[in-house]
């Protein structure tokens, strides 16, 4: 078969519509849906509201509350999985001793599911019978009420996301140390520079492609967390730790308020583009340099 | 050749009786169907389920495979299914308030299960009230839930404590009369040194909190001289959750949450039970599962010593027509029937509908029924007179003393002659939901109980709007038992 020979098409055209099909036919049907007052429960009859949705979503504080306790959870605990996870993966790569045993054990939280994660940290972090307030009360401190104050609580989840992704981090950053040239470092220390010097000069700009990709990676995922808040805290107390996703789930599958928590879907898609493209744009200059 | 013929003659002979054995062991014959239950997730509920399916399979040849799922997952489940209108659940069991949500897509009980001698078995409250919508069944109740009050014998009856409970507050050390004496006596025994606490009710964010709310909040708000008024006007459909008598019971579930263990905040019913059978707690309201499982000693530290009461009242309770609190002659306990007990019904789209209400004859038979109200851990409580009626029955697992305390609690509870109905409407989730969160609020501090309350009636009344303020009314009225307004 030649590279121009029309039958190609019949090979291809057919996967692109299926594909095209499962995953706009989805978007569109929501998007739809978004201008639309519609409920399952109690059944009311869909009525055209165009933009209703999305003024009522943006005049909620309950919307503004998720997107800020989101933002939260994600900046800082990737920022944290993020140098946490580059010091360990610096280590494991200066091949420190026993450093093929840490390498599968710092990989166990990643693989665990995230719902059995949660519930773990529930029984930890459980004010009276669980273990870390035990400790804590050996040495004669009060009971700290990790999962019933809001700042606690949310404090909880992020310590949770640091521990389950940090791994995931290490992996991607250790993968990328492993295969910066030797002879650059060589030269750098003929020069007499320092390890911190080196790590300045060397490590960290020739790491910045991959540390841009996984911090990209990350940050995306954990606007997307709904699993380990909806099982230690479920939003609570009150809505402090109420994520976007966990809102939309509550309108979605609790009130069955579909045109509403389409238009909360959409407009968690417009944050998620925004914060993509901003981080992005703001990386750019910094990137093509090393080009 | 003849050999031959002889034994496949004494073979068939042999097929025909074995046949017609089994035959006769299934009455009636539901060899090869199986029944897909959906139901929460257990040991509540779903092993009374069980109970009732081994007794069915035992009756019918019959199968019943329980579908379980997490209490918050099962009203999405169950009505993602019965709007799909697909046959994924040959049973639904579900809560009293969501049946205006699920009715339309209900198969109505045959007209002979609604007669006979075990019919007239289940109670008034349940029968004519929680098991009915618009003048028909769809529903069997497979539980009875009525809050009651629990307390430990030992600590109430210890001469010691008596002597300086009166010294301090002047009156008898007692089961609580109002909600003053509840929150005096957790007072009283809030000793966390010892590792004893006040009091154990749920707080929780999706641990059944509200319910324990409104059973604060119902000895101020059920008044029986404007029957229905609980939570909406029934002439108007207006909010009253943020009526003076509302605000009066939830200043005293905020007080209540002080004077429990110090992770109270976190507790759903669960915890409540576990707190109460640890011995941790001196009283402690709740559904009648509390009493069952602090009474086994295989589950409790307090077994034998356990008392139950019906809940506290008040002698004012608020008129929503005057807008005047109404004063009564003496303290009028309102037993708040919270959550009404589970309930069992077929979905229109089940395939096999006849089989399915079978199962729901068996399981809620006196027998079945009676074994898993007196086995803890299977959620069912009292809800047939023959359960609070049959004293040996409960001796399994009561002292005496102890059992006709626990049944005179539950049948005076759920006979009370100002019972409170739980509320039940079209679109239930959408209202609980903003209690939910204005309760965390207010228990944690960041809103005042009157600004809570504010919160939520002006959500409900925007939901009602939403919704249909004339059809959420005659929702309303039918839930409490009132007649249509003209």
């Amino acid at each position: 078969m030649m590279r121009n020979d029309p039958i190609k098409h019949v090979f291809i055209w057919p996967a692109v519509l299926v594909v095209l099909a499962i995953s706009i036919f989805p978007l569109i049907y929501s998007l739809t849906t978004s201008f639309l007052s519609y409920r399952l429960i109690p059944p009311i009859p869909p009525r055209v509201v165009w933009l209703g949705n999305y003024v009522s979503l943006l005049q909620e504080p309950r919307f503004w509350n998720a997107i800020l306790t989101t933002t939260l959870i994600a900046f800082i605990s990737v920022a944290l999985q993020y140098a946490i996870g580059f010091s360990v993966a610096l280590a494991l790569n200066a091949r420190v001793p026993g450093e093929r045993l840490f390498r599968v054990a710092l990989l166990l939280p990643m693989l665990l599911a995230p719902v059995a994660v949660a519930l773990v940290a529930r029984m930890i972090f459980n004010p009276t019978m669980g273990p870390l307030n035990q400790f804590l009360t050996q040495f004669g401190l009060a009971n700290l009420p990790f999962l019933t104050n809001g700042r606690w609580a949310l404090a909880c989840i992020i310590a949770v996301e640091i521990w389950q992704w940090t791994p995931f981090v290490i992996l991607m950053l250790l993968a990328g140390l492993q295969t910066l040239p030797e002879d650059v470092y060589e030269a750098a220390e003929l020069e007499n520079a320092s390890g911190w010097q080196q790590f300045w000069g060397i490590t960290f700009p020739m790491m910045l492609p991959i540390s841009a990709a996984v911090v990209f990676i990350r940050l995306i995922e954990s606007y997307k967390i709904m699993d380990t808040v909806f099982v230690m805290t479920g939003g609570g107390p009150g809505v402090d730790t109420e994520t976007l996703t966990l809102f939309a789930y509550q309108e979605g599958f609790k009130k069955f308020n579909l045109g509403y928590t389409s238009a909360l879907s959409f407009l968690f898609l417009v944050a998620i583009t925004i914060i993509g493209v901003t981080y992005l744009a703001l990386l750019r200059p910094h990137l093509e340099k090393r080009r | 050749m003849l050999r031959r013929t002889f034994l496949m003659l004494a073979t068939s002979l042999a097929t025909v009786c074995g046949g017609s054995h089994v035959y006769a062991a299934c009455s009636p014959d539901y060899t090869g169907v199986t029944l897909t239950v959906a139901s929460q997730t257990g040991p509540y509920i779903a092993s009374a389920l069980k109970l009732g399916a081994d007794e069915w399979t035992k009756k019918t040849c019959g199968k019943v495979n329980v579908v379980e799922f997490p209490w918050s997952e099962l009203y999405p489940k169950i009505a993602t299914s019965l709007t799909a209108n697909d046959a994924t659940f040959d049973l639904v069991s579900f809560a009293p308030a969501w049946l205006p949500d699920f009715v339309a897509y209900l198969s109505e009980m045959p007209k002979e299960m609604q007669a006979g001698k075990d019919w007239d078995d289940v109670e008034a409250a349940y029968r004519e009230r929680l098991m009915v919508w618009e003048g028909k069944i769809y529903s069997q109740s497979m539980d009875g839930d009525v809050h009651t009050y629990t307390y430990r014998k030992d600590l109430f009856d210890d001469p010691k404590e008596k002597d300086a409970f009166k010294a301090k507050y002047g009156y008898d050390l007692a089961p609580p009369k109002t909600w003053k004496q509840y929150l005096d006596i957790a007072e009283f025994f809030q000793r966390p040194d010892k590792g004893l606490w006040g009091t154990a009710e749920a707080f929780r964010r999706g641990g059944q909190q509200f319910w324990f709310f409104f059973s604060h909040a119902a000895a101020y708000t059920n008044n029986p001289n404007y029957l229905g008024a609980m939570f909406f006007d029934p002439e108007t459909m207006d909010a009253q959750i943020n009526n003076p008598g509302w605000v009066k019971g939830l200043e005293e579930y905020i007080r209540a949450s002080k004077l429990g263990p110090p992770n109270a905040l976190n507790f759903s019913f669960g915890e409540v039970n576990a707190a109460v059978a640890g011995g941790q707690v001196a009283e402690s309201i709740g559904w009648g599962d509390t009493g069952v499982i602090a009474a086994d000693p295989k589950q409790s530290k307090i077994s034998g010593k356990v008392g139950s009461a019906v809940l506290p009242g008040s002698d004012e309770i608020w008129n929503a027509k005057t807008k005047k609190w109404d004063k009564f002659p003496a303290v009028l306990p309102a037993p708040f029937m919270a959550f009404g007990g589970w309930q069992i019904a077929v979905p229109k789209a089940g395939k096999n509908q006849k089989a399915a209400w079978d199962f729901i004859k068996t399981l809620t038979s006196p027998e079945v029924s009676g074994q898993a109200a007196i086995t803890g851990g299977t959620g069912v409580n009292p809800y047939r007179k023959s359960h609070t009626a049959n004293l040996e029955l409960w001796n399994k697992i009561f002292t005496p003393v102890e059992a006709k305390e626990y049944l005179g609690a539950q049948a005076d509870s759920v006979n009370g002659k100002n019972v409170a109905l739980d509320m039940r409407l079209p679109g239930y989730f959408s209202y609980t939901e903003v209690v939910e969160i204005e309760l965390g609020k207010a228990l944690a501090g960041q809103t005042t109980p009157q600004a809570a309350l504010d919160t939520v009636a002006k959500e409900w009344n925007r939901l009602t709007d939403e919704f249909g303020r004339a059809k959420q009314l005659a929702a309303y009225r039918a839930a409490m038992g009132l007649p249509p307004k003209n």
